[in-house]
């Protein structure tokens, strides 16, 4: 019963910050229920696994929740990314208008979000993710604007038509296994499993490929640099941090809790999925460092940073996935620092592409820094968290199979993480050098967005240093899975 | 008590025969007449269901007009009469209290609800049905009872409608026909008999010729369920008055082909003597191009019930897809799409309906911001979308696993690809669906908001059935482990 809590406290309290008209009463709700909802998350992590029956749909379908190991990392990420743009989100969307509809929609995503970790089935992850999509293209559609319209089809579309995918998988798949529900190292009935593999090694392919349009993959990433730059900044900052992770979940669910790591190990379709990876990552690179609107290039830097993580996952070994999930804690903090930092910048001068940033630094110091930390955590420069995360994958790459994953990997990442440096060193170089003669007031954002800057900037510096806690948990994650 | 089947059949058609009769001049008495013979009616029908689930289809047979020894017209209840006749009998007296707020807009009522009645006795004609003779006479006598509905307004587009209607549905009727006829030579009985009634002995060496003519016969009762490329039909007929879109072409007389081709594959042919002929390959092929076609038709018409009606070929296409899959899952898919497609279809030409009477507007483009001003309607249409592109736990969504799964069970590889064309159809059913829920919800531009000002939700007599409708539509997806169990047991032939 308890395992609901999570999911209907911010799921029903949105609906009550849609009517909530006085501006006072409505962000202390929302606060009131994000961090509710952190709280009950912690306390679901605290007790021992169990599972929640909901309704049944045709008899033999469950929709059930559990709250398993991955369920809880993924928890604790998801809600440790939404307090602090919660805060940051107030003062923002007030300066953007109809704040009632944005606030609703970023209330109960998160309740949808809770539900996504905690499926027990792919049924209820499928319910789940097609919420999360639902409840979050009210973000994208934000502003109001034609653009924002079109980007907020193309996100429809490729979101549903990567699930369907997906779904389309699943009912092939559903027939070679002994459960419905999701367990740590496969569900696979093998000896059936065994005489069909071509087959489903395909279904495989299509359902990674399907749920990974979410996560920004190739070939269905399309709809990410079209989306980020139009809708609001703290809505910008979780569809990159949080709601791109929640393709990767549904990726590590198919792989490692359906199918297992053993049985599609060598197979045509991960050296496949691979080469998109790979080729994700270094394209997105190549795209941000082309594009001069900031939240665009942050966007194709997205692109690029989650194919890092399904780079780990794809390896099929302990120490990729333990790599992979690293990658998204990091990435989602820096990756979430970054946009915040362009709303703020946005919001204080309205500058929305690169080259008009000169100086920026003197006139935001604050936002600036944290840029820059952010930035140096992307690159994978130590003692920032970026680095732990790249070395791990770096180093699983090499051990891994196919074998010449190892020196492509480990040159794409290189490559990667040079062009990175390239995109977003200039930004802070040219912010805070911009050369004699230049003069600017300061004129930085209020606390309640430099803090839940800081914040994350200070979680990716910590998390470098001391990044001992993180990588057992991690480890131990991956190792039940094999 | 053996004629007790005439009942729910007779009784409407001379109520509406009444009605057109003499013609009352009070609009209240009228509305009291046609609300009390439709309940009357579906009460009659359900409770003869509700026997025929007791004590066995048999305790009912029910010989209307005897022709000659062996030809009758004659009813029975057995499962697929009891899923169909429930479905009418349920959703007739929502959709009549819709209407008839509905039809004062409209005029001529007396008219009107006098061949609504007649129909409604009539579909349950075809349900009821026992034997294939009796089916294809109720299902001509359809389409003439609700030819006057079509051409309602009697204005150029809708005897246009109306003389394309009839000269599809006649025909396609008369290629069915053909099929009648051969089961007859070739059967043992025109009866339905689950499993099929073709006699072994006397197919042998014709079977190439038979299967011609199964194709046939789907092609003519596929035409009132509007498969490629005979579905031109529907669109047209959509100028008709919202509750006949509503109940009639997206449930009743579409339901009735569907239904049709349901009694000609599984109780006359018989599937096992279908399954793995090129007649399967070519039925197959049709349904899935049709599933894909009525899905693209409907995301570039901007026509708002042109664009359900479209919707409504798709969809019956993947009930027709489940059919063609030849085994007893199928069935089953097809029957849960049956029920909650109807459920959906007319909760959404409903709303649409309510938009244009309350606010005159008739195309996607000019919806915009709507939604704030008719959130009941909107806040309907919403749900029943969500429920149609197959968002679970909603219906949409038992209707498209249980195709799906039957059709992975089928080990046919064009079933594999009708899988595909039912992702695709899921995508773009989403597009065509949302972009009018995003549209009324989060409106882009300029909003003439004087005019906007001036819109409002409908009176209760249109938002309740409509709010029925969500709320029963909801309810029967949470309920879809009882329902689906049933429509295994009715599938599998032990009903």
């Amino acid at each position: 019963m308890i395992l609901l809590l999570p999911i209907l406290l911010p799921v029903i309290g949105g609906c009550f910050v849609f009517r909530q008209k006085n501006e006072q009463a409505r962000d202390r709700l929302v606060l009131w229920l994000v961090g509710l909802t952190a709280a009950l998350t912690a306390l679901v992590c605290l007790l021992p696994v169990r599972t929640l029956q909901l309704t049944t749909i045709q008899g033999t379908m469950h929709l059930a929740l559990a709250n398993d190991g991955l369920a809880r990392f993924f928890m604790v990420l998801f809600t440790g990314i939404w307090a602090p743009v919660s805060v940051f989100s107030l003062p923002y969307i007030r300066h953007a208008g109809r704040e009632g509809q944005f606030l609703g929609f970023y209330t109960m995503t998160l309740g949808v979000l809770m539900g996504l970790c905690m499926a027990k089935n792919f049924v209820t992850l499928y319910m789940f993710f097609e919420m999360m999509t639902l409840l979050t293209l009210p973000l994208v559609l934000h502003n109001g604007t034609s653009a924002a319209r079109r980007a907020g089809f193309r996100y429809l579309g490729y979101s549903v038509f990567g699930a369907g995918m997906a779904l389309a998988g699943f009912f092939f798949l559903s027939y070679y296994l002994t459960t419905p529900d999701f367990c740590p190292g496969g569900a696979l009935d093998l000896p059936r499993a065994a005489l069909h593999r071509p087959l489903l090694i395909f279904v495989w392919f299509l359902m990674t490929v399907g749920f990974g349009a979410k996560a920004g993959m190739m070939p269905m990433q399309a709809w990410l640099p079209a989306a980020h730059p139009v809708a609001p900044a703290p809505a910008s900052a979780v569809l990159s941090g949080v709601v791109t992770k929640g393709g990767v979940l549904a990726i590590i669910r198919v792989t490692y809790y359906t199918f297992s790591p053993a049985y599609l190990a060598g197979s045509w379709a991960q050296s496949a999925l691979l080469a998109l990876a790979l080729c994700t990552v270094f394209t997105g690179s190549m795209l941000a460092l082309r594009e001069k609107q900031l939240k665009k290039r942050l966007a194709y830097s997205t692109v690029s940073q989650i194919s890092y993580v399904l780079l780990g996952l794809l390896l099929l070994s302990p120490d990729g996935v333990g790599a992979a999930l690293l990658q998204a804690v990091f990435h989602a903090v820096a990756k979430d620092t970054l946009f915040l930092a362009a709303g703020a910048i946005i919001m204080s001068t309205n500058f929305a592409r690169v080259d008009q940033l000169r100086g920026i630094g003197k006139r935001m110091p604050v936002t600036m820094a944290c840029f820059t930390a952010a930035s140096l955590s992307l690159i994978g420069i130590p003692p920032m968290s970026g680095f732990v995360s790249k070395w791990y994958l770096a180093s699983a790459a090499l051990e891994g199979a196919p074998p010449w994953a190892g020196p492509a990997a480990v040159s794409v990442l290189i490559v990667s993480a040079l062009l990175t440096a390239a995109y977003l060193l200039p930004v802070a170089a040219e912010g805070f050098f911009p050369g004699a003669g230049f003069i600017a007031e300061r004129r930085e954002v209020g606390r309640r967005m430099t803090v839940p800057m800081a914040v994350f900037s200070a979680a990716a510096l910590v998390l470098g240093l001391f990044p001992g806690p993180l990588l057992r948990w991690t480890a131990e994650l991956a190792a039940r899975l094999f | 008590m053996h004629q007790y089947l005439s009942l729910p059949i007779l009784f409407p058609v001379v109520m509406g025969l009444g009605l057109l009769v003499v013609r009352p001049a009070r609009k209240l008495a009228r509305s009291r007449y046609v609300m009390v013979s439709v309940v009357l009616t579906s009460l009659f029908a359900l409770l003869g269901i509700q026997m025929a689930y007791r004590y066995g289809g048999d305790a009912l047979v029910c010989v209307l007009v005897r022709f000659s020894a062996s030809f009758s017209i004659s009813l029975r209840i057995d499962g697929p009469s009891m899923v169909y006749g429930a479905l009418a009998a349920v959703l007739w007296p929502v959709v009549t209290v819709y209407s008839l707020e509905y039809m004062e807009h409209e005029g001529h009522e007396d008219r009107f609800f006098g061949f609504w009645l007649i129909s409604f006795g009539v579909v349950l004609g075809i349900a009821f049905a026992e034997d294939f003779l009796s089916l294809y006479f109720f299902y001509e006598l359809l389409t003439l009872s609700t030819l006057p509905l079509v051409m309602h307004s009697m204005d150029e587009k809708a005897r246009y409608a109306g003389r394309k209607y009839v000269l599809y549905s006649l025909s396609g009727a008369a290629f069915a026909f053909i099929g009648i006829v051969f089961l007859l030579n070739f059967g043992t009985t025109l009866d339905f008999t689950y499993g099929g009634v073709l006699d072994p002995a006397r197919i042998a060496g014709n079977e190439t010729t038979l299967l011609w003519v199964f194709v046939c016969a789907f092609f003519g009762f596929g035409v009132k369920a509007a498969v490629f490329p005979f579905h031109g039909w529907l669109p047209d007929a959509s100028v008709a008055p919202t509750p006949v879109s509503a109940l009639l072409h997206a449930a009743a007389v579409v339901k009735a082909g569907a239904f049709a081709v349901i009694r000609l594959i599984y109780y006359g042919f018989g599937p096992d003597f279908l399954r793995g002929t090129f007649a399967q390959t070519i039925v197959m092929a049709a349904a899935a191009v049709t599933i894909v076609y009525g899905s693209a038709r409907a995301l570039r018409t901007p026509h708002l019930k042109r664009r359900l009606a479209f919707s409504t070929v798709s969809n019956l296409s993947y009930i027709l897809f489940a059919l063609t899959l030849m085994s007893p899952a199928g069935l089953t898919g097809a029957l849960t799409h049956m029920v909650y497609h109807a459920v959906i279809k007319i909760t959404l030409f409903c709303c649409a309906g309510s938009i244009i009477v309350g606010s005159g507007r008739e195309y996607v483009y000019e919806l915009e911001g709507l939604g704030q001003r008719m959130p009941a309607v909107f806040g309907c249409f919403t749900v029943s979308a969500l429920a149609l592109i197959g968002l679970p736990p909603l219906g949409g969504f038992a209707g498209k696993w249980m195709i799906a799964s039957a059709a992975v069970e089928s080990l046919n590889p064009l079933a594999y690809a009708g899988i595909g064309a039912l992702i695709l159809s899921t995508l773009l059913t989403t597009l065509y669906l949302m972009t009018i829920v995003v549209r009324a919800w989060f409106p882009v531009g300029e909003l003439d908001t004087a005019a906007l000002a001036r819109l409002r939700d409908p009176g209760p007599r249109m938002t309740v059935p409509l709010a029925a409708l969500t709320v029963l539509g909801t309810a029967l997806a949470l309920a879809s482990g009882p329902l689906i169990r049933f429509l295994w047991a009715v599938a599998h032939g032990s009903l």
